[in-house]
């Protein structure tokens, strides 16, 4: 059953290839979309209730536990979200010209690899297969950033092809390292299998597991984001078609971090405390947090600046990880679900911005609440979610990350991350609250345009409201859960 | 009178007999070089031998001077040919036979250096265009290789314990074939990159040629004529001899090849068959290494003159790297 | 067995220095192939040896996908790539070519302290030969670092992975076969759309040199 899982998008992938019609490919997505969310939510039911879902075939590859079960089911909820949205986004660019139907087929075979290829990476066990999915997810969405085609896009799409290539060699030489570190310990047939390594934790090399460390986290950061590996992120996250961004910022970049997290767990438990991986985590968290404020105070592009506020949680996630207690580790799995929703959210609103005023410059969207009533509260609200305003559930995440850092012992941490984040809530404030107000620019017609698309901002606004005032108890048990994973029995 | 021993006369003859045979092989690596070349453009080629005939018409001749050259032009040639021929003394074409004198790889390298300072100092001594030319070129050459030089001697001196060259040849047979030992292979490319710049071989420098844009060796002898052309000429040959000896001897040892084949080579008594198969294997040697310089030339154009540097750095990293490498192996 | 692979570290290393030496993109694609040669070398050696030890076949797979992959097929396709971009000889990096050597050289003793003191690494024929591997790597990124054009930063990244395929053959004799199997699907896939996107770069921004690659930014 949970093999289904693989099967779906792929299976989407390849009908995408032979079907012509674009009505029948909308169809498809959103079926294959909504399949993927009954089976995540099988797989969840199924974690819950057993702790893990694996099965012997193909070298027992296939391996869900809670802490992937919680990403897959951010996957499954984006990726229903999104295709719903293109629906509409693709009709748009269709009806302006800037389009032609045959790379429909194209946007949605990229797509759907796109998802299978993460899928993939949230499902398997062996580690070294879990790095072949991180690049494919790469390399399938290359085109994808690069999808209309001119200087601008081509711009983005080479240098995320190339910095995310090769920051993900620097990985690989970190699981070759890991690999190393166990090659006498492990029976050949189950190497660099994660449950294995992880049982055996302890016994493994540990300056070598400190070195392949080093390799992964700079590899899989440079994925994630982190500074100062980031400079693809803002430029593909703004380049490719909006649903797209909201895909690599709402998805993407957790994958990566999950990677980083799984070795983290290794390397911790082997090393028997988080003196030497929090250093590194904690340092690239608060850099990343602190570029990402310096560039948000200077942007004019909107999109730039979500993606620089991605930036900019991935580092709060990363910095949550890096101090490494129960409490910051279960508030950066809780912020992980939260900036994907509200950044997919954003990301989808702002697509829908582009293609009514046709540009990306701050300076040439104005009176946003008349022209998109929808679209435009949602971002609205939005901007306030993202720079971490109560009621909305980053507040409550990012708030635990900080206490949970002053409950470590580390107030100044603490007190520079607020400061950077007050910083960042500035310069949101400052670039973008006048969008929403004074006279529109008289080619735009009032209206939504993106239906559908609106109708799934709605419903991604009350589902960050609600879960910032109110968190369900199986997902509170679940996040705790992969919190025990992480930090094996919660000792540290 | 206990200085002279029966060692030390028995090792100053065989050092003798070593010299003399380096001297007269000499002219002969050239030869192989160009009748190489010459059948690879299909061209018949002068004979092996030429240069020996060349050697003896040259030195019928008279020799003419300018007239504002001072007496630096007229003891160059002489010099040179001093320096050159101490150089090949030091060099032993076989550990088999026992030595007396044991030449240092340092000393060896700046006599020849010296030879090249007098030959740079006649080149401007006559005041023509082109041999001033030739002797920057050649100095700037000369400073290029010189640290890949010392630091691949240095690798092998440091292995082996010693700079003298007979001692560090014994190393090198003890090692069986250096070739397949990743500090001495990275030391032997260094070390042809190295003999093609000493000895003005194509990539850096063509000895065939008379242009004045390309021209560094020919153009510091351009004024030469005579026995003292002849004299000049003659060191270049024994030089290029005893930079391919140092190689061949370093990087190929055969002398162990020959002491197990023979009859107990070790003691006194060395049968005169062990010692002359040794000879046949240096000849051998030295050809093939001939062979191999005008393979590369052949295969090779020659580089603009400021591309030299890139070649130049190409040694010296690789004397480095075969540096390292010995660090990193930790023998 | 050990003083073989020694060599041909020693060898793959020398011929990342080499290509860090040329000028010209065609002889970059020469020595990659030459590499690409020496690795599938080292890789059927190996093979042959786990062949007569545990009658196991993958790393021979291994070494002939290698053969095809590497030496026969990204070369053509690099050739190809270049004949169908504007033929125009270029300077294409920003440094002499002695100091890149030398920086280089620099690279080589970096990762000599970085990597040599592990403490797993004690056998010294392993020490060497993960040294030069890891070196490989460090020059395939600086490599990429210091050339202009995108056919350049191809090669610096195959150049990479070269390095790091070695250094996991020396250090822990190949990863498991499926893992090999997806990295070079990974890697065919990357250069072909790295292919497609240097031709699409010439067509809207008529040369493949990166320095015009700056319109976005901050």
């Amino acid at each position: 059953m949970g093999l289904f899982l693989w099967l779906t998008p792929l299976l989407a992938a390849l009908l995408s290839i032979i079907i012509k019609k674009t009505k029948l490919l909308h169809t498809v997505s959103i079926t294959s979309a909504v399949l993927l969310l009954l089976l995540a939510g099988y797989a969840t039911m199924a974690v819950t209730a057993q702790g893990t879902l694996q099965y012997p075939l193909f070298w027992s590859l296939f391996y869900i536990d809670a802490l992937s079960v919680i990403l897959l089911d951010i996957v499954a909820v984006i990726t229903l979200f999104v295709s719903i949205h293109a629906v509409g986004y693709l009709n748009e660019e269709l009806r302006e010209g800037t389009l032609r139907e045959s790379k429909i087929r194209l946007f949605y075979l990229l797509m759907h690899t796109f998802l299978f290829t993460m899928v993939l990476a949230l499902t398997v066990n062996n580690l070294g297969i879990l790095w072949i999915a991180i690049e494919g997810t790469t390399l399938a969405s290359t085109f994808l950033v690069g999808f209309h085609n001119d200087k601008h896009t081509l711009e983005a799409a080479w240098k995320y092809v190339i910095i995310c290539s090769v920051g993900i060699a620097v990985a690989l030489v970190g699981i070759i390292f890991l690999h190393l570190s166990s090659v006498e310990l492990i029976n050949p047939d189950r190497a660099l299998q994660w449950n294995v390594l992880y049982q055996n934790a302890e016994r493994l090399n540990s300056p070598v597991l400190r070195l392949s460390f080093l390799f992964i986290l700079i590899g899989f950061g440079t994925k994630a984001g982190l500074a100062p590996m980031h400079t693809w992120l803002p430029d593909a996250h703004s380049q490719a078609p909006s649903p797209i961004s909201a895909l690599l910022s709402g998805v993407l970049l957790n994958s990566a971090l999950y990677s980083v997290i799984r070795v983290l767990s290794i390397v911790n438990k082997n090393l028997g405390d988080s003196h030497f991986t929090g250093r590194i985590m904690i340092g690239f968290g608060v850099l990343s947090i602190a570029v990402a404020a310096l560039f948000i105070l200077t942007q004019r592009d909107y999109k730039r600046l979500l993606a620089y506020s991605s930036i900019e949680h991935m580092g709060v996630i990363t910095l949550a990880m890096g101090i490494f207690t129960p409490m910051s580790i279960f508030a950066g799995l809780y912020h992980m679900i939260n900036h994907s929703l509200t950044k997919s959210m954003l990301f989808l609103a702002s697509g829908n911005i582009l293609q009514k005023y046709g540009t990306r410059n701050i300076s040439g969207v104005r009176g946003l609440m008349k022209v998109l009533p929808v679209s435009g509260t949602v971002f609205f609200l939005g901007l306030f979610a993202i720079s971490g305003a109560p009621p909305f559930s980053i507040f409550a995440s990012e708030i635990s990350v900080f206490l949970s850092a002053f409950a470590e012992g580390r107030p100044l941490l603490g007190g520079v991350v607020i400061l950077l984040l007050a910083a960042v809530f500035a310069g949101i404030a400052a670039a973008l609250f006048r969008i929403f107000f004074g006279d529109a620019p008289e080619s735009c017609q009032s209206g939504e345009t993106n239906l559908p698309g609106a109708a799934v901002l709605i419903l991604l606004l009350i589902l960050i409201s609600v879960s910032g005032l109110y968190l369900p108890a199986p997902v509170k048990e679940l996040l705790t859960s992969a919190q025990e994973i992480i930090a094996w029995n919660g000792t540290i | 009178m206990s200085f002279f021993t029966a060692d030390l006369i028995s090792g100053l003859i065989s050092n003798f007999i070593q010299f003399l045979l380096i001297l007269l092989l000499a002219p002969l690596s050239g030869g192989i070089i160009k009748k190489v070349k010459a059948l690879s453009q299909k061209r018949k080629g002068a004979p092996v031998l030429q240069m020996y005939f060349d050697l003896w018409k040259l030195i019928r001749k008279e020799s003419v001077v300018s007239d504002t050259a001072s007496w630096i032009f007229k003891a160059t040639p002489y010099i040179v040919f001093a320096a050159t021929a101490a150089a090949a003394f030091m060099v032993p074409v076989t550990t088999l036979v026992p030595s007396a004198i044991s030449g240092d790889l340092l000393l060896l390298i700046y006599l020849l250096a010296l030879g090249r300072f007098f030959m740079c100092l006649s080149a401007l001594d006559t005041g023509s265009t082109f041999g001033g030319m030739g002797a920057s070129r050649e100095a700037m050459i000369s400073a290029l290789i010189e640290p890949s030089l010392l630091v691949s001697i240095f690798t092998v001196g440091l292995i082996s314990g010693t700079t003298a060259v007979d001692q560090m040849m014994n190393t090198m047979k003890a090692v069986g074939v250096p070739l397949l030992h990743p500090v001495y292979i990275l030391c032997f490319f260094a070390m042809i990159i190295i003999i093609l710049a000493e000895t003005s071989r194509i990539p850096v420098d063509d000895p065939a040629t008379h242009l004045e844009l390309t021209m560094v060796h020919e153009a510091m002898i351009l004024e030469y004529s005579g026995r003292q052309l002849a004299l000049m000429e003659y060191s270049a040959a024994i030089k290029q001899l005893i930079f391919l000896t140092l190689l061949v001897n370093l990087f190929l040892p055969t002398d162990q090849l020959v002491s197990l084949a023979g009859i107990s080579g070790a003691g006194a008594a060395i049968p005169a068959v062990v010692i002359a198969a040794a000879l046949a294997l240096y000849i051998l040697k030295i050809i093939l290494a001939s062979l191999v310089i005008a393979i590369t030339e052949i295969s090779t154009v020659k580089f603009r003159f400021f591309s030299i540097p890139n070649l130049a750095a190409l040694s010296f990293i690789l004397a480095f790297l075969g540096f390292l490498q010995y660090f990193v192996l930790g023998r | 067995m050990d003083s073989y692979f020694d060599i041909l570290s020693a060898l793959i290393l020398l011929s990342s220095f080499l290509l860090v030496s040329h000028k010209r993109i065609k002889s970059y694609i020469k020595t990659f192939r030459i590499q690409s040669a020496l690795i599938a070398l080292t890789a059927g050696i190996m093979g042959i040896d786990s062949l007569i030890r545990e009658g196991s076949f993958d790393i021979l797979i291994v070494c002939v996908i290698i053969v095809l992959l590497k030496v026969i097929y990204i070369p053509r396709l690099l050739y190809r790539t270049y004949g169908t971009v504007e033929y125009k000889v270029e300077k294409d990096f920003y440094l002499n070519i002695p100091l890149l050597i030398l920086i280089c050289c620099g690279l080589v003793v970096f990762a000599y302290f970085s990597v040599s003191n592990i403490g797993s690494l004690d056998g010294a024929h392993l020490n060497l030969q993960v040294v030069n591997s890891f070196s490989v790597i460090l020059i395939g990124f600086f490599f990429m670092i210091s050339r202009k054009k995108a056919i350049g930063q191809m090669i610096g990244f195959l150049v990479i992975e070269n390095g790091i395929f070695v250094t996991a053959f020396f250090s822990t004799h190949g990863m498991p076969f499926v893992v090999d199997i997806g990295i070079f699907i990974d890697m065919i896939t990357a250069i072909l759309i790295m292919g497609v996107m240097v031709t699409r770069i010439n067509e809207k921004f008529e040369s493949i040199n990166l320095d015009k690659l700056k319109n976005l930014k901050g």
